[in-house]
């Protein structure tokens, strides 16, 4: 323990400084005015806002990109990801994460199939301008899906008036021989704007520090330390079109991301099975099968009135998010031996998901007078979700929801704020009966009598509703700052949940939903203990937790004898669970050039009831240290804004385990980078190098879904990012 | 406000955090199949015959407690394409590959006695000559084996045997 500390200590005086988001207040902006405003508002929002968050802006994901937005977003304190591959990670806020938390693009919340551990972010990441993290559940605005915490992303904004320009970026990746680029147009008058964004990735096959993985004890060999098939592409468009009045905004969104990823060969299907390896290391750009394909088409109409006293804000939306997963015919279970073609759907769809969305909100704010605010709204959903393909997983549904919501804020003095705020919400799940396309035996005899087509789902017509509520006091004597909040949120269960019935194809596991399962109910208590001074800063924020009826996928004793090689069956049950934990953030300016921070994050589940009473939950993230040292001038040379930055990313052990995890040894990983803006006659060259895994670790990520088939993390890794920005000022007439 | 100070105290704090709250009671080891028990049968290699009853013996073994419905698991599925999973499957002595005509399928999963740490199994399988569209295929299969203990950690070992004909 005493050790413990002094490591901790001296770890602290070597120095260290976290690119914490909120500081890369490298000025985005030498073509956006806006975004500085922006800037100052988000950094007021996070004094007043109760709810710990984190703030970062064009410029931090410049210069941190990574494999992907949720990566990138992943060296957050609090913020982890749950990877499949390079392509695929989904948002993880403390622990929690699939439909515990939401991401929202331009107040539009995300929705395709978060439910699914392969399913990425349907998301062009160099459209982001701008993303908020709330640490916590944020029900009260968002409803149910947000119980775990919110990514707010914006995208698109307004440029300044009167000017023609845009931007072309190219990323460049050495492991996966990646390479992005995205070229950005944009015009305003005075009154109307427009944007348009084209964006492409190629990358090939990952490569690890590794000559083979043991995928369940089966030792596959890497080719030239290649993951087989994980190579992917992605081909964006997102258009954006304004206008605006004098106290009116207005625009309209229209957005395509269509993206096709490998799986990684080896481990993907009903068992570990032995791949055709010739054919997969002949190139490590192609992408074969298994592979899943997916578009999302977004379309979003947004309206802002804004008085002295009244704004009105309102929001219409339709998604439509359609994914394929691929893998050749093999019958498994009692499918036959050969595919009959009787059947409308080709052999190699393994599975496919089509949703369809509607959204609709309204929202309103009125100031009473300097000190006094209400903010009230009301949104509505609709879903149609269909699926197709030879395995079943979940059902087809449909799916309501309604939410209505009031928030007062409360001014005392500029020192003392309090928010208050009440959410009802309603919801409606219809699923659809699935029948096998194959006849099963039904006696468990080994010589079966009787043969039928086994009903997988029985349908279900159920409505949820739910109280939601939250009370916050900030107190901001400078320079302290204190933040409380209490809260109470709830999430409807998913069509998942509650009537899965298949194998799991990238867990060799059975999934059975429960029907019967009730809403699921969180009450949190929260809180932010700051102080800063001109050279110094420090963040706490402690959380706790608990859930009354938290939804878990048990794995159990049983196995599947119907459907596949006899996995393990996994139920989704309720569990009293209680989680606690904390994220803090230290700053200190040593000098006008020389910058060190540390942030680190811990946090503990457990089980309080049930068949794994006194367990974890799964996927907890580990504790971690992350420390850094940041070297920056306004001008080095011809260089401006140049900088150079040493990381170290320090990961404890993970050895609280619920099955089937293993343990996860810990690491520490160092990473380098630097860059600036370089003018090149009239141009400005924005350069972002970074060097991941320095020394080239091998080392394990514990909530890496291809952690159980010990696949290590990728090993050293350079990434370029270019940015050359260019504008021209429009003749003014007036 | 002395910022050495606040760190002293905020490091400290996380490292008391961070070194208590283990739980020691809960299990977490995985159960195991003891392929080195004398008995044990099938064993790689081994070959097992149409039209006959094949008796099972396999020493199953927890820490703690086996699980008990559905708890063993055992497959057999034709390998004439020469595919691989797990461990102890021995590829040494296959048949030329060929495709399936009538593969044999067989996936059952038994029920251990309930409350036990180790259990010696006994299990009869009696394997058909034919369906309705005929004799099953002889060649090379494998036999999965999977195990849970009663907490939900499974362990599986797969192993490469022989079905034909007498």
């Amino acid at each position: 323990m005493l050790k413990t500390i002094h490591a901790c200590i001296l770890l602290l005086s070597m120095g260290a400084a976290s690119s914490s988001a909120t500081e890369a207040a490298v000025d985005t902006s030498l073509l956006l005015k806006e975004v500085q405003i922006v800037q100052s508002y988000s950094e007021q929002q996070k004094q007043t806002n109760s709810l710990s968050t984190e703030h970062i802006n064009r410029d931090y994901l410049f210069q941190n990109q990574q494999g992907n937005l949720m990566k990138t977003l992943g060296q957050l304190p609090g913020v982890s990801n749950i990877d499949i591959g390079s392509g695929m990670s989904k948002p993880v806020i403390r622990g929690l994460s699939f439909n515990r938390v939401l991401v929202v693009e331009n107040n539009i919340k995300h929705e395709a199939q978060q439910w699914g551990v392969d399913h990425g972010l349907e998301m062009d990441a160099y459209t982001v301008d701008k993303a908020v993290v709330i640490k916590g559940p944020a029900s009260l605005p968002y409803g149910s899906d947000a119980i775990g915490g919110v990514v707010q992303l914006t995208s698109g904004l307004m440029p300044q008036a009167n000017t023609l320009g845009g931007s072309i970026e190219f990323h460049g990746k050495t492991n996966n021989d990646l390479l992005g680029t995205s070229l950005w147009l944009y015009g305003r008058s005075e009154r109307i704007w427009a944007s348009l964004r084209l964006s492409r990735i190629d990358r090939g096959d990952d490569k690890v520090p590794a000559d083979s993985v043991d995928i369940y004890s089966y030792r596959a060999a890497l080719y030239k330390n290649h993951l087989r098939n994980t190579a992917g592409k992605e081909r964006n468009a997102h258009l954006t079109l304004g206008w605006l009045q004098d106290h009116y905004q207005g625009r309209l969104t229209l957005s395509r991301t269509h993206s096709k990823a490998g799986f990684f060969a080896n481990a993907h299907g009903l068992e570990p099975r032995n791949v055709d390896s010739r054919l997969h290391d002949r190139s490590s750009r192609d992408i074969l099968d298994p592979f899943q394909e997916v578009t999302h088409l977004k379309l979003l109409q947004t309206n802002q009135w804004s008085g002295a006293r009244f704004a009105l804000e309102t929001n219409l939306g339709y998604q439509r998010n359609l994914r394929n997963e691929w893998s050749p015919y093999v019958s498994h279970g009692y499918m036959p031996a050969t595919f009959p073609d009787s059947l409308d759907f080709d052999p190699d769809l393994e599975r496919a998901f089509d949703k369809s969305i509607y959204t609709a909100q309204l929202k309103t704010s009125y100031k009473m007078d300097d000190n006094r605010q209400i903010v009230a709204g009301i949104n509505g959903e609709k879903q149609f979700n269909h699926i197709n393909g030879r395995g079943f997983m979940i059902p087809e549904f449909q799916q309501n929801s309604l939410g209505i919501y009031a928030l007062a804020h409360r001014r005392w003095n500029t020192d003392l704020h309090a928010e208050v705020g009440l959410r009802y919400d309603l919801g409606h799940l219809q699923t659809q009966a699935y029948q096998d396309w194959f006849p099963s035996p039904t006696t468990d005899d080994t010589n079966p009598s009787e043969w039928v087509y086994l009903q997988r789902a029985a349908s279900i017509d159920r409505y949820f509703g739910a109280w939601s509520g939250s009370v916050g006091l900030s107190y901001v004597p400078q320079p302290w700052s204190v933040k409380v909040h209490l809260g109470k949120s709830f999430r409807m269960p998913i069509a998942k949940e509650l009537a899965a019935n298949g194998v799991n194809y990238h867990r060799f596991s059975y999934e059975v939903g429960d029907p019967n399962l009730s809403p699921e109910t969180s009450y949190q208590w929260d809180a932010t203990i700051a102080y800063a001074n001109n050279r110094f800063r420090i963040d706490w924020n402690p959380f706790f937790q608990y859930f009354p009826n938290y939804i878990y996928l048990n794995p159990t004793s049983e196995h599947d004898r119907l459907y596949g090689n006899g996995n393990q069956v996994y139920y989704y049950t309720q569990a009293k669970v209680r989680r606690y934990g904390s994220e803090i953030q230290l700053r200190f300016q040593a000098t006008n050039h020389f910058e060190m921070g540390l942030t680190g994050e811990i946090l503990r589940s457990k089980q309080l009831s049930g068949s794994k009473k006194g367990y974890t939950l799964p996927f907890s993230p580990p504790d971690a240290l992350h420390l850094s040292t940041k070297w920056h001038r306004s001008k080095l040379g011809p260089i401006q804004q140049a900088y150079a930055a040493i990381d170290v990313e320090i990961v404890a052990t993970q050895n609280r385990l619920v099955p089937p995890e293993i343990t996860t040894p810990g690491h520490q990983i160092v990473h380098l980078s630097m860059g600036g803006i370089v003018p090149l006659s009239s141009q400005n060259i924005h350069i972002a190098l970074q060097v991941r895994n320095l020394f080239n670790t091998k080392y394990f990520n514990h909530t890496s879904y291809y952690r159980l088939i010990n696949l290590p993390e990728p090993g050293r890794n350079l990434a370029l990012s270019l940015r050359i920005p260019f504008q021209r000022l429009l003749n003014q007439k007036k | 406000m002395k910022p050495i100070g606040i760190l002293f105290l905020l490091t400290s704090l996380i490292a008391v955090l961070t070194s208590c709250g283990q739980d020691t009671d809960i299990d977490s080891e995985k159960p195991t199949i003891d392929l080195t028990y004398p008995e044990t049968f099938p064993l790689n290699g081994d070959t097992l015959y149409f039209g006959s009853t094949a008796t099972i013996k396999l020493r199953l073994q927890d820490n703690n407690q086996l699980g008990s419905t559905r708890s063993l698991s055992i497959d057999m599925h034709h390998n004439f394409d020469h595919h691989s999973h797990s461990t102890e499957v021995d590829e040494s002595n296959l048949d030329p590959a060929k495709s399936p005509v009538n593969p044999y399928v067989f996936i059952q999963s038994y029920d251990l006695p309930p409350n036990l740490n180790s259990y010696d199994t006994e299990i009869q399988i009696n394997l058909p000559k034919q369906n309705e569209a005929g004799l099953y295929d002889s060649g090379d299969y494998h036999f999965f084996i999977s195990l849970t203990d009663a907490q939900g950690w499974s362990t599986q070992k797969g192993l490469s045997i022989k079905i034909v004909h007498r």
